[in-house]
């Protein structure tokens, strides 16, 4: 009977404490009914056959998960509005973050353009994990009271008042508004950071823009502000409508205009020469700069050709 | 259709009418093992895995009332029905039978179709 208790006690181990009792008992009383039933058909029984027994009633792990089914972390009804939370925050904390890198980055002297890159995804990393932790233990919080049936899903809801039903593209992605919004919130810091920032820090800056560049960029920021209510509108609507994709279109238009525009006009760049002697001349960073520019403004030109396109299909 | 599919289908379609067997044969008192004999017996072939712990589930939810006693030198927990899971079991029958019928009747068209 050594082989019976170490059974128990095994699947006593895999329990919550407040049932491994209860439990452990109930399982031993099962057991030695069936040992019983084999000693009557059988006669006595060897350890062998107790252990038969034994294995064929399962892992110990098994029979207490049957007992005792495991729970998961995050209730099945919180899911969807778990998913939807966990994407908002860290697209949230995205932005945030690119706004503290990028104002460190242009007030740094010793930050190069790798050393940005490295700080803007690695710190995100290190706050994403901060922000999933933090959501997911709120949920198993919630998730180990009484969970609500259809969690996020309001019992008045109308079947009249669903979106028409759509192409799939007409379904906004939580990225695609996060990558527009930070686009646009990274365009404000750089184009505005000279008015808020000391001029021992603006001195030591690693950007460069002439005064004719920045002058047009910041003719540009209500254009740049549109461009973040209207990501805010996606976001609220999460749905294109006529109304939203012509919009877009516009400011698409918009942004390649000036992208071109900026990319027409000389010079662009104001540079420390002697930082970078012997390594570029001023012509071969101009020249970068501007075939830089006309990609750039081949993004917003393409999204305004596709809304173009996307505006004739939808009724 | 693999075996696979078959047994997880067989499993779905089986566990609604468990519930209702074991509810069905603790009108009298039985403990884990003399239940599962008595649906053995009855045709209904159920493994101490899924046995033991349905009876465990349906007394945490109060449709059995349940006893340790003593017998035959040991102790043993005796389930029984208890009021709620009379009037459960009664609902359940009722909903068993209906849906009996109307599946008798679809199988038997379907076995008609076939033939």
């Amino acid at each position: 009977m050594d082989l019976v208790k170490r059974y128990i006690a095994a699947v006593q181990r895999e329990l919550p404490e407040a049932k491994r009792e209860e439990i452990g008992r109930e399982l031993n009383a099962n057991i030695m009914d069936q040992l019983d039933a084999l000693t009557e058909q059988q006669g006595e029984i060897s350890a062998a056959e107790v252990a038969a027994l034994l294995k064929q009633m399962g892992h110990p792990r098994t029979v207490a998960q049957q007992f005792v089914p495991p729970q998961p972390f995050i209730h099945a009804s919180y899911m969807a509005l778990y998913k939807n939370t966990l994407f908002m925050v860290l697209g949230i904390l995205f932005v945030l973050h690119l706004v503290e890198v990028t104002t460190y980055w242009l007030g740094s002297a010793d930050m190069g353009l790798i050393r940005y890159g490295f700080a803007l995804f690695g710190g995100f990393i290190d706050e994403a994990c901060f922000g999933f932790t933090s959501i997911t233990l709120a949920y198993w919080l919630m998730s180990r009271q009484q969970p609500l049936a259809n969690a996020g899903c309001s019992s008045h809801w109308q079947p009249e008042k669903l979106p028409v039903a759509g192409p799939g593209w007409q379904h906004i992605k939580l990225e695609d508004i996060f990558t527009d919004l930070a686009s646009y919130i990274f365009l404000l810091v750089v184009i505005w950071y000279p008015f808020y920032m000391s001029a021992e820090q603006l001195a030591q800056g690693s950007l460069f823009l002439s005064s004719n560049a920045r002058l047009i960029l910041q003719y540009s920021t209500p254009v740049i502000v549109l461009g973040i209510v209207h990501s805010l509108w996606q976001l609220q609507q999460r749905l294109w409508s006529r109304n939203m994709l012509a919009s877009h279109v516009l400011l698409n238009a918009t942004i390649a205009a000036i992208a071109l525009y900026l990319a027409s006009t000389s010079p662009l760049l104001q540079l420390n020469t002697e930082r970078w002697h012997g390594v570029f001349n001023l012509q071969q960073l101009e020249r970068s700069a501007m075939i830089t520019l006309v990609i750039i403004a081949l993004f917003p030109a393409w999204e305004a050709l596709r809304d173009s396109l996307r505006l004739r299909k939808l009724q | 259709m693999t075996t696979a599919q078959l047994d997880k289908m067989r499993l779905e379609l089986r566990r609604g009418v468990l519930v209702l067997a074991v509810l069905a044969s603790l009108k009298q008192p039985h403990y884990g093992y003399s239940l599962r004999k008595q649906l053995q017996d009855g045709g209904i072939d159920i493994d101490e895995g899924t046995l033991y712990p349905l009876i465990r589930r349906l007394a945490e939810q109060e449709l059995l009332s349940s006893e340790w006693q003593q017998g035959e030198g040991r102790e043993r927990r005796y389930y029984q029905l208890s009021e709620l899971g009379a009037q459960l079991l009664s609902q359940l029958t009722d909903e068993w039978q209906h849906l009996n019928g109307a599946l008798g009747s679809l199988l038997g068209t379907a076995t008609q179709e076939r033939q």
